[in-house]
């Protein structure tokens, strides 16, 4: 592809000890169009650190071959290696900013040996510091910041010398969740107001489903799945997959509340226990109440989950319709013709679903 | 004074002389071994496995020889290597034949010291100035030397304390300074007040390196 910015072929990665060989990463093809927020899920583990430190060979593969801006990094030497890394930056879990020196001399780092003056350079960190909103810090030093600030400032450093890439390995793991989504958005703001190209590395669904626009999910060093988000949450293919995915919008942990209720778990012949899933249009139209009123179908809602995935919107539902054994299969197909996807919950299934747990 | 100090009362110029002496051994000692200690510290931090320029043969190769001239007795050093002496200073006796033995006597520890301070420094930190393209020798002076400096001063003077005790050492041999005042005359005299005085310039010298290292390591560290 003409536009892809980062092209990975056939990587593997081989860590090789005395005794033993342990394969990191295995064959993986990987395209990343520019522009593009490009999440990459996996527990810790799955090779996905391993991978995209390939992408600016802090990590060099033992097989296959690095292309980042048309650029074949494999065949560069040192020197020129470093000029094409100045065009990658990166952030990290742990900030890995320079304790000894304060936020604006940390942001203005990457800058020292190129041939700018101190006052433009100066300038150029101020600004990026006004840019992740931490203008007033320049002379703190990272030990006086909170978790947050400090990844802020090592965003800041990250862009000093203007990347067309930003990887961002597992940025936010180390944040609370309030913190996580300000980074989040502001990682989204940079993408748009810059366009720089994101690669986040995470393991949490809800950092992939806020900023990204394609995933790919990582199992023991291959990417088993891969796609645009909304249609790898909404149809997961593999089980790890749909794992990450229950995670996020806790249909697992609803599930099990409702297999632990024996009221609910014990339906009449005339009661269905059933999930639906919905994507973009179907979740504005009220079907439940056209199944009240067309089928006299009563739909007894348990839990309910709308997200924004990517802009489109995916919710979940799990509920006990009521009716006669007819109505029952009329409403199920009214709801498939407007694009629900189905799932029939045995109360069987469920209460094993309990016992494994 | 004459009853409390019955000897050293004699001796005021002697004691200048032998003060100077000292100072004069222990500092050119401690700024050539500082050099050649930091110059291997740091090698051994960069050469080590996983390292910015992993190389495992001048690792080992370095390594060994730290660890052996470590080994060494000071004062069997002092005589094995009294040939080099000769062969550079042109004599094995008096406070300049004494850098010798000196500079080899601290380098390796100092080298250690060095290590241990840059060892401290997060890895992920050289990690990031790698992702930002910086070079071996930038990561070296812009990270290494400046993230661990604290670290590498408190090391200094613990380093040049350990070098005045050595110096008291070598004066036993002949290097002249306070050691030498305290044995030769002090102890084979039988003049105790020599060795008590001798010994309290000496602690004066070290609380006084103390107290500059001290205060030179939080000046660095004022984050």
């Amino acid at each position: 592809m003409a536009d892809s910015i980062i092209q990975l072929k056939d990587i593997s990665v081989i860590f090789k000890d005395e005794q033993k060989e342990l394969t990191a990463v295995k064959d993986v093809n990987l395209e990343i169009e520019k522009g593009d927020i490009y999440g990459v899920i996996g527990y810790s583990g799955a090779g996905k650190s391993t991978l995209v430190r390939v992408i600016n060979l802090l990590q060099k593969p033992t097989k296959g071959t690095v292309q980042v801006n048309q650029q074949q990094l494999l065949d560069l030497d040192e020197s020129k290696l470093r000029q094409a890394r100045k065009k990658i930056g990166m952030i990290f879990q742990h900030f890995n900013l320079m304790k000894s020196r304060t936020v604006l001399n940390n942001v203005e780092y990457p800058l020292l040996r190129e041939s700018i003056s101190k006052s433009d350079r100066q300038d150029k960190a101020r600004k990026l510091l006004e840019l992740v909103g931490l203008a007033e810090f320049e002379n703190a030093y990272p030990d006086q910041l909170s978790g947050g600030q400090k990844q802020r400032v090592a965003i800041a450093r990250a862009l000093a010398n203007d990347p067309e890439v930003l990887i961002s390995d597992e940025a936010t793991s180390a944040l609370d969740p309030k913190t996580t989504m300000s980074i989040l958005k502001l990682l989204k703001h940079l993408n748009q107001q810059l366009g720089v190209t994101i690669v986040l590395i995470t393991h949490e669904m809800q950092a992939i489903k806020t900023i990204c626009h394609n995933v790919a999910v990582m199992e023991k060093g291959q990417i088993i799945e891969r796609g645009p988000v909304a249609s790898v949450f909404t149809e997961p293919q593999q089980p790890l997959t749909k794992d990450f995915v229950d995670t996020s919008t806790n249909v697992k942990e609803a599930l099990a509340r409702i297999g632990n209720d024996p009221q609910i778990s014990k339906l009449d012949e005339n009661q269905r226990l059933i999930t639906l899933s919905f994507v973009g249009q179907s979740s504005k139209q009220s079907l439940i109440s056209e199944l009240a009123r067309k089928l006299n179908v009563d739909a007894n809602i348990l839990f309910a989950n709308v997200d924004q995935i990517d802009g489109i919107s995916v919710g979940t539902m799990i509920a006990i319709l009521t009716g006669t054994p007819d109505t029952l299969k009329q409403a199920v197909s009214l709801l498939t013709e407007n694009g629900v996807k189905i799932t029939e919950v045995k109360s069987s299934a469920l209460k094993e679903d309990v016992a494994n747990d | 004074m004459i009853n409390l100090l019955p000897n050293v009362i004699h001796m005021k110029d002697q004691f200048i002389t032998a003060t100077w002496e000292t100072i004069y051994m222990t500092f050119l000692s401690a700024i050539i071994a500082g050099v050649i200690g930091l110059a291997l510290g740091v090698l051994l931090v960069v050469s080590q496995k996983h390292g910015i320029l992993e190389d495992s043969i001048i690792y080992s190769f370095t390594d060994k020889t730290v660890n052996v001239l470590r080994s060494i007795p000071f004062i069997i050093l002092l005589a094995v290597i009294a040939p080099l002496t000769n062969y550079i200073v042109g004599t094995t006796i008096g406070t300049t034949a004494a850098l010798v033995p000196l500079i080899f006597g601290i380098f390796p520890f100092y080298a250690r010291q060095v290590q241990n301070a840059l060892l401290e420094i997060d890895p992920g930190v050289v990690e990031a100035a790698q992702s930002m393209g910086s070079s071996p020798i930038g990561i070296i002076f812009s990270v290494y030397l400046r993230e661990g400096l604290p670290d590498i001063i408190r090391a200094s003077t613990f380093t040049v304390i350990s070098l005045v005790s050595l110096t008291t050492v070598a004066g036993a041999i002949g290097a002249g300074g306070l050691g030498d005042v305290a044995i030769s005359i002090g102890y084979a005299r039988f003049e105790g007040d020599v060795t008590v005085v001798a010994m309290l310039i000496i602690l004066v010298l070290i609380f006084a390196i103390q107290i500059i290292g001290d205060r030179l390591a939080k000046h660095f560290e004022q984050f």
